[in-house]
């Protein structure tokens, strides 16, 4: 089962209200508990392994190492945490900037009230200034990147409470 | 020198210019779609960058985001690779109003080349020889014979706004220009609403023999030699070799020096490439494509140049580091194009690479982008490796060919290895015997 495929699981068990679910397979054993509003997971230590993967050559420099059964719980449990909140991603790669210009004060901050239309951030893409519009009304509860700091293209931008 | 270089493409051109950059001691940052987050591209480069969803026209394809990639990242050049924005003048332009180096020709040379008449046009005047054929569209069938009668039959009539075959006509001799003149510009008229039609001298078999030209900034141009790419399909290269079986000393020093003088009359700078028909020791020119080709290794391995790390040292403005004074091919090498493709229909055949083994030993090169459980996406061209083969002679290195792709494994996708094979068995090709009309007579 890979990390992908374990995702799905907590949502699916999330979605259908019941108590959890326990699978085993080719030596991984996941249970999911989804009783609470946010589901648990419990990797037991030792027997989730990264899938295999054959690759030509040994040294991969930017491959991050494998994570360990805890931090993937820790991160299963973050990601889970943003289930109900509307996700903005960066419809263009640039640098994100919180404010029109660096004396401004940033278009919006965490708890602020914010409206479908309205200006949230700018991507600056070759020295152009890409406002960025949020989509949904909502209460902003989430700000990702630092002020300044490159994004990718689908890069999480902001969460919004809906 | 440049620090850091962006290769504005994927696949296994990517990571070519990944291994130049790398032997040469600088940073690369790659840009990638969604749908290639796991190419091999994006592992082996210092920084990578997503930028936009599987379509080329919003990720590959997009200008303002590969510049912005390059700011982010502090990238100072920018190589385009082959297809997506390798020959379009505008992006090279863009590149260089951001203070960034286009690792390739001035956005002039691609410019002029890129259009078919002012290249042809520009060929005439210098000295190169182009087909030949009436001066733009004949108005009567009277001035069509006039023209076919001095060029000689067999003849070709085109139409002037067409493509694709509809409104070409062969005529072997005159009556049946007299007949088909009507049908050919109907036909025109019909399909492209123009019934304009010109009138070219009509090659039976010709043979597609390409000159490899390389120029720097300090006005030194020079000629690598051919390649043969006579094995192709719908316009698609199979099979490179160079040198070309059809060739002399002769002929290959004229194609050099016609190809040197094109060159030389656009002020072109970096690696091009001279495409010619060739048939019966004559010789035309077709069209230059203003970038690296997919089958450069075939230079690179009867030459010893590696042509994309003297692209970035002459982007850089170091001069051409080809010693001067007379040069020698060594050997012979055959490039075989392993496609994700059905090898009977030519469908493309995306999905999982299952099993991979890739031949080794003599004389034997691999470049890809594939590995194991790799996901072949159904976005982009079929490529999946080429087969890069040398040896001494033309029959040495047939017969490492024929071990090597014996020893090739890729299992999950169908590929095109089937139909080398099986092209490695054939008489013709084994004499050199071969033609652009090859694929037309041959199947598995």
């Amino acid at each position: 089962m890979n990390f992908k495929e374990i995702l799905e699981l907590i949502d699916k068990v999330a979605e259908s209200g019941i108590s959890g679910v326990e699978i085993e397979q080719g030596g991984t054993k996941v249970r999911v508990e989804g009783k609470s509003s946010h589901p648990k997971v419990f990797a037991y230590a030792g027997e989730v392994k990264p899938e295999p993967r054959a690759l030509p050559m040994a040294e991969l420099p930017s491959a991050p190492p494998p994570e360990t059964p805890q931090q993937t719980a820790a991160r299963v449990a973050a990601e889970a945490g943003d289930a109900g909140l509307h996700i903005i991603n960066a419809p263009i790669v640039g640098t994100f900037y919180r404010a029109a210009n660096p004396e401004a004060p940033p278009f919006v901050n965490v708890g602020d009230r914010v409206s479908k239309g309205q200006v949230l951030c700018i991507i600056e893409a070759m020295k152009l200034m890409n406002e960025i519009e949020c989509d949904v009304d909502g209460v902003i509860a989430t700000v990702y990147p630092q002020n300044g700091q490159p994004v990718e293209y689908g890069e999480k931008l902001f969460a919004v409470k809906v | 020198m440049f620090s850091k270089v962006l290769i504005a493409n994927r696949g296994e051109i990517a990571l070519r210019v990944i291994a130049a950059c790398k032997e040469m001691g600088l940073k690369t940052v790659a840009v990638h779609s969604e749908a290639d987050r796991d190419s091999l591209h994006v592992r082996y480069a210092d920084d990578d960058v997503c930028i936009g969803p599987a379509a080329s026209k919003q990720s590959y394809l997009s200008i303002s985001s590969i510049i912005a990639a390059a700011e982010i990242t502090g990238a100072d050049a920018i190589h385009p690779g082959y297809g997506f924005l390798s020959e379009n003048p505008h992006f090279a332009e863009i590149v260089s109003e951001c203070g960034l180096t286009f690792i390739g020709p001035p956005p002039q040379a691609i410019r002029l080349m890129g259009d078919k008449a002012r290249a042809r046009e520009t060929a005439k005047n210098a000295g190169v020889p182009i087909i030949p054929g009436s001066e733009g569209a004949v108005r009567t069938v009277e001035e069509a014979a006039d023209v076919a009668r001095s060029i000689g039959y067999p003849v070709i009539l085109k139409a002037a706004a067409g493509g694709g075959g509809r409104g070409m006509r062969i005529c072997w001799q005159e009556s049946d220009l007299q007949s088909q003149y009507d049908t050919a510009r109907n036909e025109a008229e019909r399909a492209f609403g123009d019934g304009a039609v010109y009138l070219e001298k009509y090659l039976e078999r010709p043979r597609h023999i390409e000159i490899q030209v390389f120029g720097d900034t300090h006005g030194r141009v020079v000629a690598l030699g051919e390649r043969e790419c006579s094995i192709q399909r719908r316009h698609q290269k199979l099979i490179e070799e160079s040198p070309s079986p059809a060739l002399d000393e002769e002929t290959r020093k004229l194609m050099c020096e016609a190809a040197i003088k094109l060159c030389q009359a656009v002020n072109y700078v970096n690696a091009g490439t001279i495409e010619f028909l060739y048939q019966d020791g004559a010789f035309y020119f077709m069209e230059m494509n203003t970038r690296i080709q997919v089958e450069h290794p075939v230079t690179e391995e009867v030459t010893g140049i590696d042509l994309v790390k003297e692209q970035i040292r002459v982007a850089a403005g170091e001069p051409l580091s080809v010693p001067h004074g007379e040069f020698r091919l060594r050997g012979h090498a055959m490039e075989f194009r392993v496609n994700a493709e059905d090898p009977v229909t030519f469908a493309p055949n995306p999905g999982k690479i299952r099993e991979l083994h890739l031949p080794g030993g003599p004389g034997v090169r691999v470049d890809t982008h594939v590995y194991r459980d790799y996901m072949v996406p159904p976005h982009y061209d079929s490529l999946l490796a080429k087969l890069v083969i040398r040896g001494k002679d033309r029959s040495e290195t047939l017969a490492r060919a024929r071990r090597a792709l014996e020893q090739f494994v890729i299992e999950g996708v169908k590929t095109s290895i089937p139909l080398h094979r099986a092209i490695l068995n054939n008489e013709k090709f084994i004499r050199g015997d071969i033609s652009t009309r090859f694929m037309d007579h041959f199947s598995l």
